[in-house]
């Protein structure tokens, strides 16, 4: 283990994340992780590195390093492109640096987090089995307490010898991948919870009317603004475990979608879950953003995500 | 057989609904299940609240239906009754109003002083229905009806860490500080680990025995 890099602008919502922190739901204890799961793992693989390799969430702002070490890094998620010393270099593609290398990853307008991930993966001590930064519960990230990446922070990774190619995911899917995605964003959820309870009515406003993300949102949750709000006749809910991706209907009738530092148990009705894809496409969208659910079938949304656990080697999901 | 409900609640987990009440008999069911599942292979992990049971398992390898199989196959033996945890934990709180942030709103809503509210509070064993909210935070149950107020109207923002706390059937300690809407009745020395199923008994202590147990905590 060795100090490979120092922060000189961590930026405004910087944290370490590896895939998560899992088996601890039952003391209260969140998952953390990656909110944009997809160019995580895309990051991770490039590197020919473990799907729980730790990286950087790098949220809306640009974030800048000194690399004092030879390694293999590779960003993905909101970035198009990082600048390497006065270099323009294409996100989404594996890149080598040397020792006094200055690395930026400029903010961006249209997506909200990109991934810097570093071969081999950053290391920190582990907290529960996962250095995943989680704030509110105080574990994760390089002190172990669920810090964020500060100005000044050191960053220690494996160092390896043979270098490995400048991979980059196959022209087509780049071309998927970096393209500005077509508005609204059509987010698939699956009926869940409470949505047997729903009346027919609020089931058929949640994808017919095109609803907008509001500026409330963090890693914890998102809040959806509806212009006909969804309807909740049922009783009031006794706390149950709550699941990442559900959607909560409070009585105001604006959806919640909860992101990867949900609280493990909520109060308010869940009518749908998304899924995969449309949980990663939620964690890139910002304030403003118009949105379209549409639903799916579970036995659709399994198999989907049947492919990309396959694709990126995982062994289990969110 | 035991009635319940299988609800989908994500694309790898499987809710388990008991009966629709807060109930130390339905929540000892709820606790009762997750102990006969731990071991099913199918299982990736159980999350237990009042009366629910959050199944996670792998898509890649079973289908919703095979896991609603093995847990309606669970539950056609009867579960264990055998709900009394033999180990009871014991918290030392202090109720000494100047821990006690709402022991003056408590009283006067009770009209009991701070003596009876402590004699109160610590008088009945407590059983753990469930973790959540934040890392430790276990829902205690049920307070003696006396002691059963609402919550405040506007949350404090800041709960200090270890404040003991009560709210409708509820008790709780707040194992960080943190935001929060409960009343504080007191302070504890120390909280150990608490699961969900257990007991737990609160054992008053005066202001002098607080303050050299804690002393060169804080």
């Amino acid at each position: 283990m060795t100090s490979v890099a120092r922060v000189i602008k961590a930026g405004f919502h910087t944290s370490l994340q590896d895939f998560g922190r899992f088996g601890q739901l039952a003391m209260g204890v969140t998952r953390g992780g990656p909110a944009d799961e997809r160019a995580f793992l895309w990051a991770n693989r490039l590197l020919d590195t473990s799907y729980n390799a730790a990286q950087l969430e790098i949220t809306m702002s640009e974030c800048r390093l000194e690399f004092s070490a030879a390694v293999q890094l590779c960003v993905t998620g909101a970035a198009t492109e990082v600048r390497l010393n006065n270099l323009t270099l294409p996100s989404w593609q594996v890149f080598s640096v040397r020792p006094g290398d200055q690395l930026e990853i400029p903010a961006q307008q249209h997506r909200l987090r990109s991934y810097l991930a570093i071969r081999g993966g950053f290391l920190a001590s582990s907290c529960e089995g996962s250095v995943a930064t989680v704030r509110r519960d105080s574990r994760g990230g390089l002190q172990g307490d669920g810090r964020l990446i500060a100005d000044g922070d050191q960053l220690q990774a494996a160092v390896f010898k043979q270098e490995l190619p400048a991979r980059r995911p196959h022209r087509e899917l780049l071309a998927e991948l970096l393209s500005k995605p077509s508005l609204p964003l059509r987010l698939g959820i699956i009926p869940s919870g409470q949505f047997q309870q729903f009346s027919l009515a609020a089931r058929q406003l949640m994808v017919e009317q095109t609803m907008q993300v509001s500026s409330a949102y963090d890693r914890m949750g998102v809040r959806v603004i509806a212009q006909q709000a969804i309807p909740w006749q049922g009783e009031q809910l006794i706390s149950e475990p709550l699941a990442v991706g559900s959607i909560q209907i409070p009585a105001d009738g604006q959806p919640i979608i909860m992101l990867n530092d949900r609280q493990t148990l909520g109060g308010y009705p869940k009518i749908a879950t998304l899924s995969w894809l449309a949980r990663c496409q939620i964690a890139q969208a910002g304030a403003g953003t118009p949105i379209n659910f549409y639903w799916q079938e579970l036995a659709e949304a399994q198999a989907q995500w049947r492919q990309v656990a396959q694709f990126f080697h995982l062994p289990r999901s969110g | 057989m035991n009635q319940v409900k299988l609800v989908t609640a994500a694309l790898d987990a499987l809710m388990v609904e008991f009966e629709n009440r807060i109930d130390r008999s339905i929540n000892a069911q709820v606790h009762a299940l997750k102990a006969q599942l731990q071991s099913a292979p199918e299982v990736l992990e159980l999350v237990p609240s009042y009366r629910c049971l959050l199944v996670y398992y792998n898509p890649l390898k079973y289908s919703e239906q095979q896991l609603k199989q093995v847990i309606l196959t669970t539950l056609e033996q009867p579960l264990p009754s055998a709900v009394e945890a033999t180990e009871i934990a014991s918290i030392e709180v202090c109720y000494d109003p100047s821990v006690a942030l709402d022991s003056e709103l408590i009283s006067a809503q009770t009209g009991l002083n701070t003596e009876q509210l402590a004699a109160l509070h610590s008088g009945s064993d407590y059983w753990v229905y469930t973790l959540g909210f934040a890392p430790g935070f276990a829902y205690l149950g049920d307070l003696p009806q006396v002691l059963q107020l609402p919550r405040l109207a506007t949350p404090r923002a800041k709960v200090p860490a270890l404040s003991v706390a009560i709210a409708n059937q509820q008790t709780a300690v707040y194992p960080h500080s943190s935001p929060g809407g409960w009343l504080i009745i007191g302070r504890a020395v120390a909280l150990p680990q608490l699961r969900a199923g257990q007991r737990v008994r609160f054992v008053a202590v005066s202001l002098a025995d607080y303050q050299a147990r804690t002393q060169g905590q804080q």
